[in-house]
């Protein structure tokens, strides 16, 4: 059986002690307090509400009858449950009826709905995405139109990129819009891997669609943005008529079953355009980037999910003896959490937990100033460094989502590899996230081809500036200059990194994707141990003080020192991996696979 | 060498007031005369209002304040009798043949035996200029034909009669060589003579064409340009510079001299949209603006060839302008490589036709094609890229006549290199390729040997007598850790004297920017403060190496580009010479030494007042400002040149004269002594901050400049430097790459770095 326990302390040392920083302008009313109480109140609501389903719904699974998909048993209950505490809106826009939260505290109750039901999660998460971006976008008349419903929950929206000829490559999208006398158009066309296509859970469904306007140009640049609903809002704005939308299958997955993965067919369905014509790409992209800090999420979720589930068993599973010695002699064997190889386990997962939701919080927070700042050359700066780090974490915390889910069935043995304990469906459930919003190894390519030589490197010195400030000042540590010491090597390995690949990708383009996803791992493994020495740093100083605290303090530098002295090495092979060029992989002629 | 000290220009226009000018330039005296203007109270007015103007000239026409003062002004009434002192009379005035030889008949009665009279005439022929002339007269005659602007443009045109006496047309044509440091290309008394009759016909068929086939003119421009190693400006921002208004003079004169069935003729036709635009004084970039121009806010437009209207300048995209290889371009069938192939074959073509009627030598087609147009390679060269026999059969292909020198050429080369010589094909022959006395060539030692040192950013050559050349081979030139690393390694060599040159378009452009803000971009400061200091080492080693040092330069030497040449023994420089510590542009200060020596040099100078602070002022004002030298005259009044440096006018000779430098200054060589500094201290560094402060006041400096000028003031006061008290030259070394490494961290000089790689010009923040 699944457990969990919202880890309200550690993210609220993250929130207050490690992002420490002024209260976000325009977001002042979310005192500590509030936000703690906020924590409180979505650990209860995932805990009780959406965890009961999360096992049940993967059994059963989403299913479809004439057009029509039913959801899980329980589903729409907690659905409504989730609106009536205004959790869909809990980051949208006050003037539309949502709660205006900052990124930073919605990124946890995020990660709470990840951990507990990342299938569920999706319903409200597609939502959230098509209310950003009609935000941004779409008129105020849109806006008025559909806001309020979509945040309110009482509609739900999706994304409809995908075609079966395209995924990655969405500059071949054939869907066609055709405009009309009214100003509306018509959009027709088949789309796949809609999540949230379909479902019994809202009224209607708004869907933002890519498509092609008969005039457009070739290719990513004559592609235009369309919001079409399910069902067209009538004169005072209700749901009403059918439009030429329907589901003609939904898809069969490995993991997030009760999710609903749709195929959508788009039959002279009435549309309107959202922003201007050809440039949907644009609007899309905001879609896309706040779906990859979601789909980061839905890693650290997991990730946090298979620990707790993995150290309940470690701590409970009697076998056999500590190689020491016995160390509970009294019971019949002692809990296998006294062996080293899973205390290894253990703790990768607690490094990764940890050090990954630190380092989002950072993201969050910069995305949030990215907002909200005055002072537009501190927007600009956060807006660098959110658009670097994105690539990073989507892929990083998301491989490590499945790493983790994976260690936690190895913790449980045959166990894990059974349904009971509900290790197994994580280990499912995460693998989509390497997967859906651009691969991991898009992600890697968007990093060293695109947000590396943007501005000849500008938005990486967001990110390694603070690095070395932060090297530079606590080298002479007392008790972590030797760590810093260490950490500062693993920095300089990035530093090399970057260098060999802005260099090798000048003349060879084929250098720098050779060398994506191990730069992007480097990448992030320099970023999390940069999180922990801060982490690490502020236990020391909070430790002589920290009263019945200091078991937390104690945990933190344990772990600490294991990422840095067990984890963090893996730069070295990395940057080797990465000096060795594109030889190796591009010898082999194409017929000899 | 046969001198030319007293020089005449008459005729004060355009030409011939920037010929006086560059005469002067050459250290003549220069007199300037035009005609009395009618009913005139200044009867010099004419002359006088051209020198006024001279003076206002972008790009400056003179080099000097000396060579302004060596230019005096007259009228051609009152001082015809001055003409009589004259060794070389100028004729620059308006195309008119009875006027010229009412000129003429004047000059003969007053010019001394012996002198030059030369026409600037680009459309008479020299049988013409002469005809009923005194024979006295017609022996001292020629044509030189200078291009426009003299001053910068290589290529002077010299052309002869039979009559004229070759010995001081040689005189001349060296003169002009290495005084005027033009290069000397002999054309055949035929009408445009070389580079205007090929560079015409080229633009011509190029406009034509284009408009014929409806192309974007930016599309034109990119398939004409860098595919043939031609200008990006390509031929409609050509034309747009020379004035399209000329452009149909120029087309009638030339017509009207050319001979029946010349190829020439079918191209002259009227284009109703080009009228239109004259017409509507769209004349160029002296007009309202061209085939290009600024359009409403500011933004770049252009003009459609079909409508005739103004549009947004679309950035070409066609796949035949990235094209590597010239024959896919011949070979191709879209409208674009029909274009591309069609003008340009037709132009090979036309070029070959003009041997020997208008050129002896296929060399003379090249160099004038190079020097006149800055074509990267002439004609024949590119002939050869093509292969002779294969243009041929192309031609014949296109229903195009093979003339006769390209028939011939079937199976060889134009130009082929054997045992490390460059041979061109004459007469069916290949015969060497020569030099005159005194040009060396880097080109040429390439050719015949291996580098004695290559790394990817330089390399080092031995160019004879026991002298390395040192050459910078990175992008642009910049400077790089390469450099330094293989410039130590050249040093250790202990050669008998070291050259540093390189027949780039520029010296050098200064440091890698690109490299360093990415190393500043991902806080690699220990790199970067590597960077320095091996860079001050390296300077360092090479002033006080037992050997002497001499920098050859031309074009731009900026930053670390400049500050080599501080470091060296002696300048031998380009007469074009663009030198300066630049870095404050980039929120830098010089790091290499450059304050270092700088400062030494005012130290050092008799003409500055005695005491600590006169010289850092100086170099303050030079470094704060990012001073340019815009000749290598204005950098001698800097001090960037000391005494004792000399200026080359022909770049051609610049190696062979710094070579002999290096070589005097190896007889008796001792590395200098080491400067001791006396700097004003914290009482300097206060007063520099006040005088900022006042600059930052008034609007003349911008925020960040004055945390650049501050880190700038607090080196050359010496920082904390006793004012009664000496530091050496690496107490200054450390103040420098101090104030560097904290300049290089912020966001003022990573922004402005930037911008300068972005757009190219420095950011004002």
């Amino acid at each position: 059986m699944q457990t969990y326990k919202a880890p309200l302390r550690d993210m609220k040392f993250v929130l207050h002690e490690l992002m420490n920083d002024a209260p976000l302008p325009g977001h002042e009313e979310f005192t500590p307090e509030l936000v703690e109480s906020i924590l409180e109140e979505a650990g209860k609501f995932c805990a009780e509400q959406l965890l009961p389903l999360n096992a049940s719904g993967d059994l059963e699974g989403c299913a479809i009858e004439n057009g029509v998909v039913r959801t899980p048993a329980g589903f729409k209950a907690a659905y409504d449950a989730f609106n009536e505490g205004g959790w869909g809106g809990l980051e949208a826009a006050v003037e539309f009826g949502g709660q205006g939260a900052p990124a930073t505290l919605a990124k946890l109750v995020e990660e709470m709905i990840c951990a507990t039901n990342i299938s569920f999660g999706m319903y409200p998460g597609l939502t959230q995405g098509a209310v950003r971006a009609l935000e941004i976008h779409g008129t105020d008349e849109q806006k008025a139109l559909y806001l309020p419903k979509m945040i309110s929950g009482q509609w739900s929206g999706t994304m409809c990129l995908t075609e079966p000829h395209c995924g990655t490559d969405l500059g071949l999208v054939r869907t066609k819009a055709v405009a009309q006398a009214d100003g509306s158009y018509r959009i027709t066309g088949a789309k796949i891997f809609i999540s949230a296509g379909e479902h019994d859970l809202s009224e209607n469904i708004i869907h933002l669609v890519l498509a092609r306007l008969p005039d457009a140009p070739a290719g990513i640049k004559g592609i235009s943005l369309f919001v079409v609903p399910k069902f067209l809002p009538d004169a005072d704005g209700e749901a009403g008529g059918g439009n030429g939308v329907s589901c003609a299958a939904i898809e069969h997955k490995l993991g997030i079953k009760a999710s609903s993965t749709c195929q959508m067919n788009f039959d002279e369905a009435q549309g309107w355009l959202v922003g201007q014509p050809n440039r949907g790409m644009q609007a899309m992209f905001v879609m896309m980037n706040a779906a990859r800090l979601g789909v980061a999420t839905q890693g650290l979720g997991i990730a946090e999910a298979a620990y707790q589930g993995a150290v309940l068993y470690a701590k409970e599973r009697l076998q056999g003896r500590a190689l020491s010695g016995a160390k509970y002699p009294e019971k019949a064997a002692d809990p296998i959490i006294v062996h080293p190889d899973v205390r290894r386990m253990l703790l990768t997962m607690r490094a990764y937990v940890e050090g990954s939701r630190a380092l989002g919080a950072w993201v969050a927070r910069r995305l949030d100033e990215a907002n909200h700042e005055p002072d537009p050359a501190r927007r600009a700066e956060a807006e660098e460094f959110v658009a670097l780090l994105t690539p990073v974490v989507k892929a990083f915390f998301t491989d490590a989502g499945f790493e983790c889910a994976s260690l936690a069935v190895q913790t449980y043995g045959g166990h894990g590899y059974i349904r009971d304990h509900g290790m197994e469906q994580l280990l499912r459930d995460a693998r989509i996230a390497m997967i859906y919003e651009g691969t991991n190894g898009v992600q890697a390519l968007d990093l060293v081809g695109r947000k590396m030589p943007a501005n000849f490197g500008r938005s990486l010195r967001r990110f390694f500036h603070p690095v070395a400030e932060f090297i530079d000042a606590n080298k002479d540590h007392p008790i972590l200059g030797r760590a810093v010491g260490g950490f500062g090597r693993a920095f300089g390995a990035l530093q090399l990194a970057t260098f060999f690949i802005a260099e090798k990708a000048l003349s060879d383009a084929e250098e720098a994707g050779a060398a994506a996803t191990d730069y992007l791992r480097l990448f992030g493994l320099v970023a999390l141990g940069f999180m922990w020495l801060k982490m690490m740093k502020l236990a020391l100083e909070k430790l002589p003080d920290a009263g019945a605290d200091a078991p937390f303090y104690q945990a933190k530098l344990s772990t600490g020192r294991f990422y840095l002295e067990r984890m963090l090495p893996q730069v070295g092979s990395l940057l080797a991996v990465i000096k060795a060029g594109k030889g190796a992989l591009m010898e082999m002629p194409e017929e000899l696979f | 060498m046969a001198v030319f000290n007293k020089i005449a220009v008459i005729g004060a226009g355009t030409m011939g007031a920037q010929i006086a000018a560059h005469c002067a330039n050459a250290g003549a005296e220069v007199l300037l005369l035009d005609i009395v203007p009618q009913g005139a109270g200044n009867r010099n007015a004419l002359a006088e209002g051209a020198l006024a103007k001279l003076r206002k000239t972008e790009p400056a026409a003179f080099m000097s304040d000396e060579a302004v003062r060596r230019v005096s002004v007259g009228n051609i009434e009152d001082d015809l009798w001055k003409l009589a002192e004259s060794d070389w009379i100028v004729e620059a005035i308006i195309e008119r043949l009875d006027l010229k030889q009412a000129l003429y008949a004047k000059i003969d009665g007053v010019m001394k035996d012996g002198a030059v009279v030369s026409s600037n005439t680009s459309t008479i022929p020299l049988s013409a200029l002469t005809h009923g002339l005194s024979e006295r007269f017609r022996r001292g005659f020629c044509i030189t034909h200078f291009f426009n602007p003299p001053r910068y443009m290589r290529l002077l045109e010299l052309v002869t009669a039979p009559e004229t006496d070759a010995a001081r047309a040689d005189d001349l044509a060296r003169f002009i060589d290495v005084r005027l440091g033009k290069s000397v290309v002999r054309a055949k008394d035929s009408p445009g003579f070389i580079a205007n009759r090929l560079g015409v016909y080229w633009l011509q068929g190029a406009v034509v064409e284009a408009v014929k086939a409806g192309l974007d003119v930016e599309v034109a421009d990119a398939l004409i340009g860098r595919p043939f190693g031609i200008p990006k400006t390509g031929v409609f921002g050509l034309v747009d510079l020379v004035g399209l208004d000329l452009m149909p003079h120029i087309n009638a004169s030339l017509a009207a001299t050319l001979p029946e069935g010349d190829a020439f003729h079918a191209l002259n036709v009227k284009l109703p949209v080009i009228e239109t635009m004259i017409a509507e004084g769209y004349t160029g970039r002296k007009g309202k603006g061209g085939f290009y121009r600024r359009g409403p806010n500011k933004a770049r437009e252009a003009i459609d060839l079909v409508s005739g209207a103004y549009r947004a300048v679309r950035k070409p995209n066609v796949a035949e302008a990235k094209a590597r290889d010239l024959k896919s371009i011949f070979d191709g069938t879209t409208p674009e490589a029909r274009y591309a192939a069609t003008v340009m074959g037709r132009t090979l073509a036309y070029a070959a036709s003009l041997i020997p009627s208008a050129a002896e030598r296929i060399t003379d087609i090249d160099e004038a094609m190079k020097l006149g147009y800055n074509w990267a390679l002439g004609p024949f060269e590119l002939i050869d890229k093509l292969g002779a026999g294969w243009f041929a059969d192309w031609l014949t292909r296109e229903g195009l006549a093979v003339p006769p020198v390209l028939d011939a050429a079937r199976g060889k080369r134009f130009y082929e290199v054997k045992d490390g010589r460059l041979f061109a094909l004459q007469d069916g022959t290949l015969t060497p390729v020569t030099r005159p006395e005194g040009v060396l060539l880097l080109a040429d030692i390439k050719r015949a040997t291996r580098p004695i040192l290559k790394n990817p950013s330089a390399a080092l050559w031995d160019i004879g007598d026991g002298v390395e050349c040192f050459e910078f081979t990175s992008k642009s030139n910049s400077l790089d850790l390469a450099i330094m690393e293989l410039l130590g390694q050249a040093i250790a060599r202990k050669p008998r004297g070291l050259v540093i040159h390189n027949e780039g378009r520029n010296f050098s452009v200064g440091a890698n920017l690109g490299l360093a803000i990415l190393a500043a971009n991902v806080a690699a400061w220990s790199e970067i403060e590597k960077l320095i200091k091996t860079g001050q080492e390296t300077y360092k080693a090479l002033k006080y190496a037992p050997f002497p040092v001499v920098a050859a330069p031309s074009g731009m030497a900026l930053g670390g580009g400049c500050e080599i040449l501080l470091h060296s023994d002696a300048i031998q420089a380009h007469a074009e010479l663009y030198a300066g510590l630049v870095e404050a542009g980039v929120g830098l200060i010089p790091g290499w030494g450059g304050c270092k020596e700088m400062l030494a040099r005012y130290l050092a100078s008799p003409r500055l007042p005695k005491g600590p602070m006169p010289a850092p002022v100086k170099v303050f004002e030079m470094i704060s400002t990012a001073y340019v030298s815009k000749s290598a005259a204005q950098a001698q009044k800097a001090l960037i040149l000391r005494d004792g440096d000399e200026v080359t006018m022909n770049r051609d000779r610049l190696l062979h004269d710094a070579k002999q430098k290096a070589l005097k200054l190896a007889e008796h060589y001792t590395p200098p002594a080491p400067p001791i500094f006396r700097l004003p201290g914290d009482a300097g560094a206060t007063a520099f901050e006040m005088a900022v402060r006042d600059f930052h006041a008034k609007g003349m400096a911008t925020d960040y400049d004055v945390v650049v000028a501050g880190e700038l003031g607090g080196i050359l006061s010496g920082g904390t430097a006793d004012p009664t008290g000496e530091v050496d030259e690496d107490f200054v070394l450390g103040l420098e790459r101090a104030a560097f490494m904290r300049l290089v961290k912020r966001e003022g000089t990573l922004a402005r770095i930037e911008h300068m790689l972005t757009t190219g010009k420095p950011l004002r923040n």
